[in-house]
């Protein structure tokens, strides 16, 4: 495939010793040099910008590859690797088109000294986004002709790219390209970095989820040896020599707070319904908040039955294994935190807003996060750390507990959706009214041929600290639509699988709902089996599950389709860890709280899904190497739960409407 | 009182700072620089701290440092011998029984721990072993066919 744009190439030569001869060629490069060279040392760095032929568009963001000596090629990346195969797959996709092997190709992740801004890692956005763009600069590089000496500048008018039926890498199960390290516990985390002559800091958190710092009074903690007392705004902590006397100075600091009721748990969803605002349409949003087809209600109006009910989820916890951790450095009013975020330019600008800086002059270097779920999206941690180091003057290391995690990070939203249907005479839904109070748009959209449609997101005052999520709104969204087209199907006496097939007109959406039922031995009026379809993010999926007494899960059978597979077991291992994912927040995962504070703020008090739990998983790929692929890290979760909803109502006629589904004081499993 | 005293940890001689509040986890992180066990709960709740104490599997965010005083202490950096990965690490790197890989050293560990005491264990019995191991990311069925890989008792 030709694509018509202009490629320029810029080169900088990295040799240690020809430092001053080699001013820095472009404004990317002011002081990374340095920063580049100890971390990849000697060679020539190309920077490959596309500019669209026609179009006056401005460049688009420079893709960097440096070539070593040793003709090993370093894709550098402003994205981070959370687990999903970041490495791994830009390892393949430059491998493809430089023509190496992949042993000759490293990534370098986040470091914004030297890595290039593309993005946060999130949305599932890596193989829709990133890869294309790796693949395109590499491709550039490989016409241009690359060598590690090369000075010249090069302007290759037009890539091709690598014919999907001609991949060698790409469309392979390569496996991770970290995986050595891993087993071997050598892989370093947020919480395993060091950095010499660093102190320790705590915060005081909170007794009140809304609370505000009053008065703080730092006497008894400063008399511990070595503890400084940090206030700050809106922050009080201190700082020790090690964790252990900053634990101990923590207990002495005393603190006055004002603090703000929240709803009673029972009384959260009508809060959310109460506070809500009218959907508002942004034009040009990823997820517009109002989708609208037809008249929804001339179809109410001229209905020849209709049906109505409201589905809620809870709050949820990521619970990223790996707790947050930060170390914050300064050098006059130039900040470095050492971090894992997944959104190293959201927390950059919050960092250089807090302290009045301009964002040139914070550096985060992002380390290998124990994976995200979208908990890392914002820069608590790290403000805090910058917060405690500006104040002690020293680089400051802070490691939130799992505590803290629950007191200071955010929730996926709790959700409350309204959904109204429209029948006419062949029992066929032909108006869908459908809203969504405080969660989100993602998953608003509905993948049925319905004539009349209003879906709408409104906006709520949300009693408890929320933020993204793996898919967001998609899983409430989901299934809500999911058990509203089950319950449907029930009442005009459908077979599930038929009534929704009898509304898709999609292909691709057919084809993984009929392949499911087949291999699944999907049976008309069976008991205990439950099936669930969407379009998510533009991958085609559908969910067959299966549930057997007490309240456990037999089996899973996902049907994927994202268009071209470029690592099947990757992608694999992704779909089969968003379904136990998933599994959790369906049956039993729900942040407690009290008018006061949260109450799940340890794992004995939140459970989450264990090997005890889980049921017989089958993964199938639909790989339609012609299709331009799209994420998948995210997609898998969205089914699970009405899957499992549906399940339980053919099992036991009883419908459940609440996510989780089941209270703890249920049988478990 | 802070009291050195010595321990082995993988096979070599080490001495440690025990103290009031100070665990086997801050030992092996803070002073060794081993930091290979994780910490994800610190009650004991999730096994990525796991290590071996005397051949067993020990969470070691719950051990009092002093309580390993004289012992032997294996860690996930222990398992490589001279470049040659142990079966069980070589075992997780062919099913790829990982994503982000934090809990991957506490997986390890423990079922380095159920292999020396039942060389071949049944399926049920590694689910049971590593139920109170959490993997976040969902590699579960992953590391259960790799840990019945290193056992040699081959897919089911
Ligand atoms: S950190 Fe020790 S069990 Fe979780
Ligand atoms: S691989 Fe991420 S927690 Fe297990």
């Amino acid at each position: 495939m030709d694509i018509k744009t202009r490629y320029k190439i810029e080169t900088m030569d990295l040799e240690p010793d020809r430092f001053e001869i080699f001013a820095p060629s472009a404004h990317q490069f002011e002081w990374t040099r340095r920063e580049l060279l100890a971390l990849l040392g000697a060679g020539v760095l190309y920077v490959v910008s596309a500019q669209d032929a026609d179009a006056q568009q401005p460049e688009r963001i420079g893709l960097r590859l440096h070539v070593a000596p040793t003709g090993v090629v370093t894709v550098l990346t402003g994205k981070v690797d959370i687990g999903q195969g970041l490495r791994t797959l830009l390892t393949q996709a430059a491998a493809e088109e430089l023509r190496l092997t992949p042993e000759k190709v490293r990534v370098q992740t986040c470091d914004t000294a030297v890595t290039p801004d593309d993005g946060g890692t999130w949305a599932s956005l890596t193989t829709p986004q990133t890869v294309p763009a790796v693949r395109m600069a590499a491709a550039a590089l490989r016409e241009a002709g690359f060598h590690a000496e090369s000075m010249q500048r090069t302007v290759a008018a037009s890539v091709t790219l690598t014919a999907p039926k001609d991949w060698k890498v790409l469309g392979t199960s390569l496996p991770p390209v970290s995986g050595r390290d891993i087993v071997t516990g050598r892989q370093k985390y947020g919480a395993d970095v060091r950095v010499e002559g660093m102190l320790h800091g705590k915060v005081l958190r909170a007794p009140s989820h809304h609370a505000a710092l009053v008065k703080a009074d730092g006497s008894a903690a400063e008399k511990v040896t070595g503890v400084r007392v940090v206030r700050n705004g809106t922050l009080a902590g201190v700082v020790a020599g090690d964790d252990r006397t900053a634990s101990e100075a923590l207990r002495l600091l005393k603190a006055e707070w004002k603090e703000t009721p929240l709803p009673a748990q029972a009384e959260v969803f009508a809060h959310l319904r109460k506070t809500a605002e009218a959907p508002v349409f942004v034009r040009g949003s990823r997820y517009p908040a109002v989708l609208e087809q037809g008249s929804v209600v001339e179809a109410m109006k001229g209905a020849v039955r209709r049906h109505e009910a409201t589905y809620t989820a809870e709050y949820i916890a990521h619970v990223a294994l790996d707790c947050r951790s930060a170390i914050a450095e300064w050098d006059g009013d130039k900040l470095t935190v050492h971090c894992g975020t997944q959104a190293p330019q959201v927390v950059r600008r919050e960092l250089a807003e807090a302290f009045r800086i301009p964002v040139n002059n914070v550096r985060l270097i992002v380390s290998n996060i124990g994976a995200g779920f979208g908990s890392r999206h914002r820069g608590e941690c790290e403000l805090e750390a910058a917060a405690l180091a500006r104040a002690v003057g020293k680089p400051v290391r802070l490691a939130w507990s799992r505590e803290d995690e629950f007191l200071a990070g955010y929730f996926r939203p709790a959700a409350v959706v309204d959904v109204k249907t429209a029948l006419d005479a062949s029992q066929r839904v032909v108006g869908w009214d459908f809203h969504n109070y405080n969660s989100g748009a993602s998953g608003l959209a509905v993948p049925y041929a319905i004539a009349n449609s209003y879906c709408g997101f409104h906006k709520s005052d949300s009693p408890l600290r929320q933020g993204s999520y793996r898919s967001l709104a998609a899983v409430a969204n989901t299934f809500a639509r999911e058990s509203h087209m089950d319950e449907v199907a029930h009442l005009t006496g459908s077979d599930p699988v038929e009534y929704r097939l009898r509304h898709i007109e999609d292909t691709r959406l057919r084809h993984v709902v009929e392949a499911g039922a087949r291999r699944f031995g999907w049976e008309k009026g069976r008991r205990g089996m439950g099936v669930a379809c969407t379009i998510e993010k533009d991958a085609r999926l559908a969910l067959f599950a299966e549930v057997e007494e007490p309240i456990r899960v037999r089996r899973l059978l996902l049907l994927f389709d994202c268009g071209a597979v470029l690592n099947p077991d990757n992608l694999r291992n992704q779909l089969t860890g968003a379904l136990i994912q998933g599994m959790g927040g369906a049956l039993f995962e729900s942040v407690r709280h009290d008018r006061r504070q949260v109450l799940s703020l340890r794992l004995s008090r939140y459970r989450l899904p264990r090997m005890a739990d889980l049921p017989e998983i089958e993964v199938q790929l639909v790989d339609r190497r012609e299709v331009a692929p799209t994420g998948a890290g995210e997609a898998g979760i969205t089914l699970v739960a009405p899957a499992l909803a549906n399940a339980w109502f053919s099992f036991k006629g009883e419908r459940r409407r609440g996510l989780p589904l089941f209270t703890a004081g249920e049988p478990k499993r | 009182m802070n009291n050195p005293v010595s321990v082995v940890v993988n096979g070599a001689k080490r001495s440690i700072v025990v103290g009031q509040g100070i665990t086997l986890l801050d030992v092996l992180r803070d002073q060794l620089d081993l930091t290979g066990a994780k910490y994800g709960c610190g009650e004991g709740q999730c096994g990525a701290c796991t290590v071996l104490v005397e051949g067993k599997a020990v969470r070691s965010c719950l051990a009092a440092a002093e309580s390993v005083a004289g012992k032997k202490v294996e860690t996930v950096e222990g398992l490589e011998r001279e470049g040659r990965l142990h079966p069980l690490q070589a075992a997780f790197l062919e099913k790829s029984a990982f994503q982000c890989g934090y809990c991957t050293p506490g997986f390890l560990m423990a079922a380095e721990a159920l292999l020396r005491r039942v060389p071949k264990p049944a399926e049920a019995e590694i689910r049971r072993e590593l139920n109170g191991n959490i993997c976040r990311c969902g590699t579960y069925p992953r590391i259960v066919e790799a840990v019945r890989m290193a056992a040699g008792v081959g897919k089911r």
